[in-house]
């Protein structure tokens, strides 16, 4: 395998930066989230995980999508042509790969495709490092997933001792690792990759999409969702969590911009319509809502949790609702009859 | 699905007719115009299918669209700060448009039955696209019944299709009613799903299209069945919040089915198996 030492991890990112945008897990202001790699970021390549998903690569917590003017009788709608720039995301772990494979689901798998988030994606390229340490919210393997490596990965960077095994997975990939060897960043090495820890996190979630099924009208979303403050943290920080909202940004009384920005159904808002009939009216509905769509719905629409185990949620709510509590429960949940 | 604009961008179209159909109800015949006056639809719609309708500044919203050859029409209830500012509009503005979305009516499936169509205040919109639909094609379905109610004759909307056009149909037959009725009207006064019942209209080889506020809905059902209308046969019409139209934006959903996607059409089996949550 060949590998990069831990000394020559600046320059592959410098040499990678001349030619992408490079996105590495980096302390910004004490939290670890995504940054753009520069000389002067301060990589955080321990979180597990970084503490903001690499999701706004991808989602952009708010874009302009067209322009508007309305003069008298006249409207004119004018698309903003977003750049995007070669994009590379370093540093990603499996869960976070994962979430890309279920934002693809839903924008890019059925038509019409997202044409923003398809461009952004033809763009990325990712590469994947292992995670051998998993943190004490972290529960990936439960929900199916390999924390050293994921298949779905462009490149994958294994723990060795002193640096990164480096392991391209696609054409795309061999190109990264061919741009490497060329620089004479690369090494050949025999030593076996650290193998990953387990998460000290387990629940089963085997058979509970179906479960769920049978538990819309059961009294446990009350129960679950009393203390919910409907904050939203827990899908704001989500990887897979991907509404938005469409709305005008006005510069004046004619003209704006048509903004799409991250939203959540944990907001009353999201789902009240003219006239004020809401369908989720309540904390109860729209706690459902959250774990029905992670746990039921998205299996059942693209054949994937749409739960990664990163435990973002976890580590976040404020009241302590978390969905290893709620996958365990709802496996324990009696049903009549 | 045909041409179309459906992703997020709309597209300037221009309101070209402006009906008033009852106090609060409005069509608006919406067409891209040329240089010289002459008018084309934005897109076209099948029957049921929906047209995101947006005014810069104020917001957007989903209506359901009627394709009108060379124009398409929205019929809208003044419900919002949307539809208020609509009908405050005059002929020659402009607007933005996007779709079509959604799934539409399956016309080919209803394909040489009758049809049964019962329809209650601006949920008659709908079931318009679909009545036109057939009358349009008339030799490829059997008998047309339409069954209409709102709450008093001033609420009754397209009455020259109810009183003129449509009766002119062979083998179609019209039933009108009003909540309350007044001094001038002399049809049939109740609610929508008593009536049908005492139609009594034909089951065998009959699809129900079926288009109203809920409550109504509800109770047309309980009468549908001990008519003996399978659920199978019978089609309603959704609404939920929508932004995106593209089954992207998270909102419409009702259980993993996407209101804007999937729907806003549903046979009524199909929606016994989602959650009750609309």
């Amino acid at each position: 395998m060949k590998a990069l030492a831990k000394k020559n991890l600046a320059d592959a990112l410098a040499l990678l930066a001349g030619q992408a945008t490079v996105w590495v897990p980096a302390k910004v202001a004490g939290v670890t989230r995504f940054a753009p790699w520069s000389p002067a970021v301060t990589l955080d390549l321990e979180a597990t995980p970084p503490a903001v998903s690499p999701k706004e690569i991808l989602l952009p917590e708010t874009e302009s999508l067209y322009r508007y003017s309305a003069y008298g009788m006249d409207v004119t709608f004018e698309a903003v042509e977003q750049e995007v720039p070669p994009t590379i995301i370093w540093g990603i772990h499996s869960c976070d790969v994962q979430a890309i494979l279920c934002q693809d689901d839903v924008f890019l798998s059925r038509e019409p495709q997202d044409a923003a988030y398809a461009k952004r994606r033809a763009a990325t390229t990712l590469v994947a490092l292992a995670c051998t340490t998993p943190g004490p919210d972290c529960f990936c393997t439960s929900m199916g997933l390999e924390p050293a490596e994921h298949a779905s990965t462009d490149v994958q960077l294994h723990i060795l001792t002193d640096g990164y095994g480096v392991e391209a997975r696609t054409a795309r990939g061999e190109e990264i690792v061919a741009r490497l060897a060329e620089k004479g960043l690369l090494v050949e090495t025999i030593e076996p990759p650290a193998k990953a820890q387990a998460c000290t996190r387990a629940v089963n979630p085997e058979g509970i999409d179906k479960k769920l099924v049978e538990m819309f009208e059961h009294p446990y979303w009350d129960e679950l969702a009393a203390t919910c403050l409907n904050c939203g943290a827990c899908t704001f920080l989500c990887p897979t969590c991907h509404c938005f909202d469409l709305t005008d940004h006005r510069r004046n009384a004619h003209e704006g911009t048509k903004i799409r920005c991250w939203d959540a159904c944990m907001f009353t808002e999201y789902t009240v319509m003219a006239g004020g009939h809401n369908p989720r009216p309540g904390k109860k509905e729209r706690v459902r809502q959250r774990f029905m769509h992670k746990l039921r719905y998205f299996p059942e629409r693209y054949g994937k949790w749409q739960c990664t185990g990163c435990g973002r949620c976890v580590a976040r709510c404020p009241v302590h609702i978390e969905i290893t509590d709620v996958i365990k429960e709802v496996g324990e949940v009696t049903l009549d009859g | 699905m045909g041409e179309g604009q459906r992703e997020l961008i709309p597209q300037s179209v221009t309101v070209t007719k402006i009906i008033d159909e009852t106090p609060d109800v409005k069509t608006f015949y919406l067409a891209l115009r040329d240089q010289g006056g002459r008018c084309s639809a934005p897109f076209h719609t099948l029957p049921g299918q929906l047209a995101m309708l947006s005014l810069p500044g104020v917001g957007e919203a989903m209506f359901s669209a009627t394709d009108g050859g060379d124009h398409l029409q929205l019929s809208i209830k003044k419900v919002g700060r949307l539809t208020d500012e609509l009908h405050e509009m005059a002929e020659g503005q402009q607007v933005g448009l996007r779709g079509p979305y959604g799934n539409g009516f399956p016309m080919t499936e209803m394909q040489g039955k009758n049809v049964l169509f019962i329809g209650g205040g601006i949920g008659l919109a709908p079931v318009r696209s679909v009545v036109r639909y057939c009358v349009d094609h008339r030799a490829d379905y059997g008998k047309l019944h339409l069954v209409y109610g709102a709450r008093t004759p001033a609420d009754l909307i397209f009455l020259d299709d109810l009183t003129k056009h449509w009766p002119a149909v062979e083998d179609f037959t019209v039933s009108m009613t009003v909540d309350n009725g007044d001094d001038e009207w002399q049809g049939h006064v109740g609610f929508v799903p008593a009536y049908v019942e005492e139609l009594r209209p034909e089951v065998a080889n009959t699809v129900c299209v079926l288009c109203g506020p809920p409550i109504m809905i509800k109770f047309t059902l309980n009468v549908l069945r001990k008519l003996g209308f399978q659920p199978e046969n019978i089609y309603t019409t959704l609404e939920m919040r929508m932004k995106c139209g593209i089954g992207k934006c998270g909102r419409c959903n009702i259980g993993h089915s996407y209101v804007c996607l999937d729907g806003p059409v549903y046979r009524l089996d199909q929606l016994h198996e989602l959650p009750n949550e609309y």
